[in-house]
């Protein structure tokens, strides 16, 4: 059995490829531990039986992980003649059928995901056969695309408890080559030559590291040298090394063998975490087979070249990953490092010159030399040559191992091979990355076009590590990532050093208390300087790196602090002592929706109602119209659908203006008013923002007078919204609601016209400036300014004014927002045809899609992908049609999304009416002449918590603030102004004595209540054609109950206590 | 019957898996490790400590500095069923707290009751009074792709929520019989 030449070798080699192309039907199984998470077992076990049941003869084998985790459990089929075929997310279920069809000389293709004809092993070739050209080659597919399988070459396509299989693709042909040169340094120069830099995250050039080691040894006699493979693969969000010694154990024992017949080492140690129990099975069973084939032990290949390799599994320490701390370790101490020099090249495990590499820099070893250094240094940069494998996991559709040549963009790896932020069911923004661990950093989005190389990583704090990629989205809070790291390598200190041991213990301290909204600017800053001091004087890199996730966050995620700190706030819902339910923090009003919906279950609808009041003014009004961004963290969507919190609240809001409990409402909130103040406020625009910092000042007993411009309160509500959405008579009573509190209002007064900011600031305390966004902004399309073209927001103010419009017959709307889509709804119901052209894809309108789908299913036709070009018009300057240009998706961009590029092929759509919603501006002349400070983007500055400007006691909030948003955001900035003034006016903080305590019962029901998600009954599509009647009906009784039962309570914190 | 099973490892079986371990490279790791998988409570015993000590000629303090050190060894006796919550940072950014916290409260655990590392996440071990079942967590078990990631007494489920993973608890208590 014992190889003893190269005869034995090519020997093995044929019994091997006998077995890879074995002239029958091949079926492999991807049997990695991820392969079997998902139940590959299940299906090996499924086709083994499916194989004897049907009498197919073929071959049914065990192979590694192709690294595709998002599609496991993989199943690969070989037909003789055929290109292999690689299918996912195969089944039990499927065994018979992929059983059935192989039997009937047909590859299986329902589950293919791609092919390969060939495949290029780098040490040897294996050619599969040509067809199926239908089916995408394997890199054709979006997750394979761009990357290039070095140190991968044969996982997923070998079994790995087969030996011979490896050999077969060229393994261990070089060691032999190896130790056929002339001389050991030549196969050091090779190294050297390849760049090849370790893996393991510092990146310190391999083939330097083992001249170390050479020459060491040279002043010894017969000294004991040893090697060490750390596989020790601590970081978490990292298993490419798990992978590697899964499905190629081999590699990594050749690689091992060459470097010890370079270095002159006669021991080997791989160091491997006892987490990982699959692998240590499988490289016990490699070293067993190697040593039987005489590759590994005494006498290597038949020459005097003696090398055994021992397997130490280690017991959970992450420090032991540093070089000192794992020899501490190996020689049976816990696992402290200790100052180098001496270096373990100089002075390592029991004393002896020691070199210790990564596994995946010994698995690239063998291929460095059959292919040589120079070879190899082709691919990457020129200061980091070659390819890393990362794993991509986290916020990504594709999840996966992914080998890229280094210099690669990480918008590359994160969007369009990982496919970040699309798809259900997350499809949230993607914020950062996170690379390299606990000694990492955190990578901004708008940083994702930086090359995956050690410098550039480095410029940004962060490294390449063992190449661990986590994705992050809107849902993940870098303040929470920052304490989550520190957590980690608090725990993993191994205290030995002040530094690390006592800095990270008050840095953790730190960032608990600004994750619980307690800290203070003082307290960051305290941070700032302590962390830094920690990097510098640690003892080794756990301490020296532990400081990254803190400093990059820091640098690139400043205002999240800042939200953490100030507004005591966690955008993303994470830091869970900072709100009350996911569904609440969502909420810009922070409306405490677990308690309403409680109050309704138990059918206690008028404190339903003034709870709801209390957090919402105009209930009725966002109710039907809210983005409802509620729904976007509610648990229940895990279980079936979100619950429809917004329609619950809207029923509440209809039940108060339908009958008795409307006086019952303005009583309960006339009775919550705090005594009168004597202070008076002043408020300019009777928007939602400004209605909502009246009854909020109102209820904080100040004296309030609203100046509108118009003749009727409302804003947008009233002038924009048409009523198919918001019937204007409902809104006349919310705005009932917040006069009777005494809020008073006077209209035609417009800022700089009939009302001077001097005059408001010398006639009350405060005043706050609401004034919204009603300009247009220009679409910059020629010819948009001929008869006949619309800006959505003029036409929509006509319809509301009850005025003609004199639409024509065909309206053509460009834009994808809210106003795109009610100008065209609008529009449709005066009886138009209408189309609208929107520039990106449906995924891509910022309109809420329940709209979308309303209009389409009345008539709108929406065209995607095009861009205007002209205004086309008639002799008389009359519009008479659009051009528009086709557009594809292109690169990605920062953001995440693909860029529309031009095809050049354009063409004219006829249209009577052109209606143009591309975006509203505000109008800041006005404030700029009251010296108030405008940004550069147009929007009046204020401060993001208290909304104060440059003017003393003056606020401004709103849209005019914040741009074009909706209604609870801007309704938000008016109730977080109103909080504001009132805390200047009376000294504290006094929106906790308004909005109350509600006793509500604390219960969770053990099982999901309520059933599936009750939504409003809708009006007839062909009613709503003819007529401006409401489209949504609203929750029956018996729909809101059920709804208000399907919430989980995540408001309950201790279900424990609340179930008894 | 848990008294019975605390007992200490017999000693010929002890000198067994030292005779096992001639190489000294790695030596006290692999047998401690042996040992501690041989007890039925998955757990050294101080009698342990002091035996193999004299039997390796190891100095007891450096044995218990070892046993202390690393997360894998347990100085008290471990559930029969052990639930790992894994920790690491994929599992995290999919909420593996949230899980970790509710596997404990319907255990009947409180924030207070860690045995190991109270105020950190990374390494905290809750073993029920009968000793039917622990919770643990693990730094990261490298299977990130199926985050947020449990295991059930080495057996790995991906994608878990955390009614999954409660009723995948409730399932193993109804299999022993013991008290949820």
């Amino acid at each position: 059995m014992k190889i003893h030449d190269l005869d034995g070798l090519h020997d093995a080699r044929r019994t091997g490829m006998m077995k890879i192309l074995p002239g029958k039907p091949r079926i492999g199984v991807g049997l990695g531990t991820c392969g079997i998470g998902n139940g590959a077992r299940d299906v090996f076990d499924a086709i083994k039986d499916a194989l004897k049941r049907c009498g197919v003869d073929a071959q049914l084998t065990k192979l590694g992980c192709f690294g595709f985790c998002a599609a496991e459990p993989l199943v690969n089929i070989h037909l003789p003649g055929f290109p292999l075929i690689v299918l996912g997310r195969v089944r039990p279920q499927d065994a018979l059928a992929i059983v059935e069809s192989i039997a009937a000389g047909q590859p299986p293709l329902d589950k293919a995901i791609c092919r390969i004809d060939e495949w290029d092993h780098l040490t040897g070739h294996v050619m599969y056969g040509r067809g199926f050209a239908d089916l995408p080659h394997w890199d054709e597919i979006a997750f394979f695309k761009g990357q290039k399988k070095i140190v991968l070459r044969n996982c997923g396509l070998i079994n790995p408890e087969d030996i011979e299989e490896y050999i077969a693709v060229g393994g261990y042909h070089a060691l032999y080559q190896a130790m056929q040169k002339p001389g050991v340094g030549e196969i050091i120069e090779e190294v050297k030559k390849s760049k090849l830099r370790g893996r393991g995250g510092a990146g310190y050039p391999t083939g330097v590291k083992w001249d170390l080691l050479r020459k060491a040894g040279s002043g010894l006699q017969d000294g004991q040298k040893y090697i060490i493979c750390n596989a020790d693969e601590g970081d978490p969000g990292a298993y490419m090394n798990r992978n590697e010694i899964e499905s190629d154990p081999h590699m990594l024992i050749e690689g091992m063998l060459i470097g010890a017949f370079a270095m002159g080492a006669s021991e080997g140690i791989v160091y491997l975490r006892a987490e990982y129990p699959l692998a240590v099975e499988r490289l016990k069973h490699a070293l067993a087979e190697a040593r039987q084939f005489g590759l590994v032990g005494e006498h290597i290949l038949g020459t005097d070249f003696n090398f055994d390799i021992k397997l130490v599994e280690g017991a959970g320490a992450f420090v032991c990953g540093e070089e000192t701390a794992m020899i501490a370790s190996l020689e049976g101490h816990a696992g402290r490092p200790r100052p180098r020099p001496p270096f373990p090249a100089q002075k390592g495990l029991w004393g002896m010159p020691t070199n210790i590499n990564n596994v995946e820099t010994w698995c690239n070893i063998p291929v460095i030399i059959e292919r040589g250094g120079s070879w190899f240094a082709q691919t990457g940069t020129a200061s980091s040559s070659g390819t890393k494998v990362f794993s991509l996991v986290g916020k990504v559709v594709n999840t996966g191992l992914v080998e890229l040549p280094l210099g690669t963009q990480l918008k590359t790896m994160i969007y369009e091979i990982g496919q970040g932020g699309q798809g259900a069911p997350d499809g949230k923004r993607v914020k950062a990355v996170q690379s390299g661990g606990p000694s990492g950093g955190c990578i901004p989005a708008s940083s994702f076009d930086v090359a995956i190389d050690y410098e550039s990583l480095l410029q940004l704090g962060a490294i390449m590590g063992s190449g661990g990629m986590v994705v992050m989205d809107e849902d993940n809070c870098m303040v929470d990532v920052a304490r989550y790291f520190l957590e980690f390598t608090h725990a993993e200190s191994c205290g030995k050093c002040i530094p690390c041991r006592a800095g990270l213990d008050q840095a953790l301290t730190l960032l608990n208390k600004i994750s619980a909204g307690k800290a203070s600017d003082a307290d960051v800053e305290l941070l700032e300087e302590l962390v830094p001091m920690i990097r510098e004087m640690s003892l080794c890199g756990l301490g020296q790196s532990a400081p990254n996730p803190v400093l990059t966050t820091l640098r690139h995620f400043r205002r999240e602090y800042d939200e953490h700190l100030r507004a005591h706030r966690c955008r993303a819902g994470v830091c869970d002592s900072l709100f009350l339910s996911p569904c609440e923090n969502s909420c810009p009003l922070h409306m405490r929706i677990p308690l309403f919906l409680e109050l309704t279950r138990s059918g206690q609808i008028a404190q339903a109602a003034e709870l709801i009041w209390l957090d919402n003014p105009l209930p009725g009004s966002t109710g039907r119209i809210c983005q409802h961004p509620c729904e976007s963290q509610c648990r229940r969507a895990h279980v079936d659908a979100p619950v429809n919190m917004r329609e619950v609240h809207r029923f509440i809001a209809d039940q108060v203006f339908a009958g008795a409990l409307l006086g019952e409402i303005k009583a309960r909130l006339a009775r919550r008013r705090l005594p009168s103040s004597g202070k008076r406020v002043a408020i300019v625009g009777a928007g939602p923002s400004g209605l909502s910092a009246a009854f909020y000042l109102a209820l904080f007993g100040h004296q309030v007078t609203v100046f509108e411009a118009r003749e009727a309160a409302g804003g947008m509500l009233r002038y924009s919204l048409p009523q198919y959405r918001l019937p204007r008579a409902m809104l006349r009573q919310e705005i009932d609601v917040i006069e009777s509190l005494g809020v008073a209002f006077r209209f035609g007064q417009k800022l700089g016209a009939g009302v001077s900011l001097d005059v408001l600031e010398a006639d009350n305390d405060a005043v706050f400036l609401a004034t919204g966004t009603w300009s247009a902004a220009s679409a910059g399309v020629p010819g948009e300014e001929s008869p006949g073209v619309w800006h959505a927001i003029d036409f929509l103010e006509q319809v509301a004014r009850d005025q003609p419009t004199t639409i024509g017959k065909r309206v053509v709307v460009i834009g994808g927002g809210n106003a795109a889509v009610d100008s065209a709804r609008t529009a449709l119901r005066a009886g138009c045809a209408v189309t609208i052209a929107y520039r990106r894809e449906r995924q891509d309108m910022p309109a809420i899609a329940e709209e979308v789908r309303d209009a389409e299913m009345e008539g709108v036709k929406l065209m995607f992908l095009v861009a205007p070009q002209r205004v086309v018009c008639d002799q008389r300057g009359r519009v008479t049609g659009i051009e528009l240009m086709r557009t594809r998706l292109g690169d990605y961009t920062l953001d995440g999304r693909r860029r529309p590029v031009s095809t050049g092929d354009t063409f004219v759509v006829d249209c009577d009416n052109l209606i143009l919603a591309i975006g509203e501006r505000p109008d800041v002349e006005p404030l700029r002449r009251c010296g108030i400070h405008v940004r550069e983007n147009g929007t009046a500055a204020a401060d993001w918590v208290t909304y104060e400007t440059n003017r003393q006691r003056v606020f401004a909030g709103g849209d005019l603030v914040t741009g074009a948003s909706n209604v609870s955001s801007t309704m938000a900035t008016g109730k977080d102004a109103a909080r504001a003034i009132d805390a200047i006016l009376c000294g504290e903080d006094r929106l906790a004595q308004v909005l109350g305590a509600f006793a509500v019962a604390q219960r969770v029901a053990l099982e999901p209540e309520g059933g599936a998600r009750n939504s409003s009954p809708e009006l007839a599509v062909l009613q709503r054609r003819t007529s401006d009647a409401e489209v949504l009906l609203g929750l029956t009784p018996e729909m809101a109950h059920a709804e208000s039962r399907r919430c989980l309570r995540c408001d309950v914190r201790d279900p424990a206590a609340a179930k008894g | 019957m848990i008294a019975a099973q605390s007992k200490p490892l017999a000693e010929e079986i002890i000198d067994e898996v030292i005779a096992r371990h001639p190489e000294r490279t790695g030596d006290v790791l692999a047998i401690l490790e042996e040992i501690q998988q041989l007890h039925p409570l998955k757990y050294l015993p101080p009698e342990t400590h002091e035996f193999v000590a004299q039997k390796m000629g190891v100095a007891r303090s450096q044995l218990m500095s070892v046993i202390t050190f690393y997360a894998f060894f347990n100085l008290k006796p471990q559930g029969r069923h052990t639930v790992t919550v894994c920790r690491g940072t994929a599992c995290h950014t999919r909420g593996s707290k949230q899980l970790l916290d509710g596997l404990k409260a319907a255990a009947g655990f409180r924030d207070d009751d860690d045995e190991v590392g109270s105020e950190c996440g990374a390494a905290t071990s809750f073993t029920t009074p009968d000793c039917q079942l622990t919770i643990r967590t693990v730094a990261c078990f490298g299977q990130c792709a199926l985050a947020p990631v449990a295991a059930i007494d080495h057996e790995i489920y991906g994608h878990v929520s955390d009614l999954r993973l409660r009723k995948l608890v409730a399932a193993i208590d109804a299999d022993t019989g013991a008290a949820p």
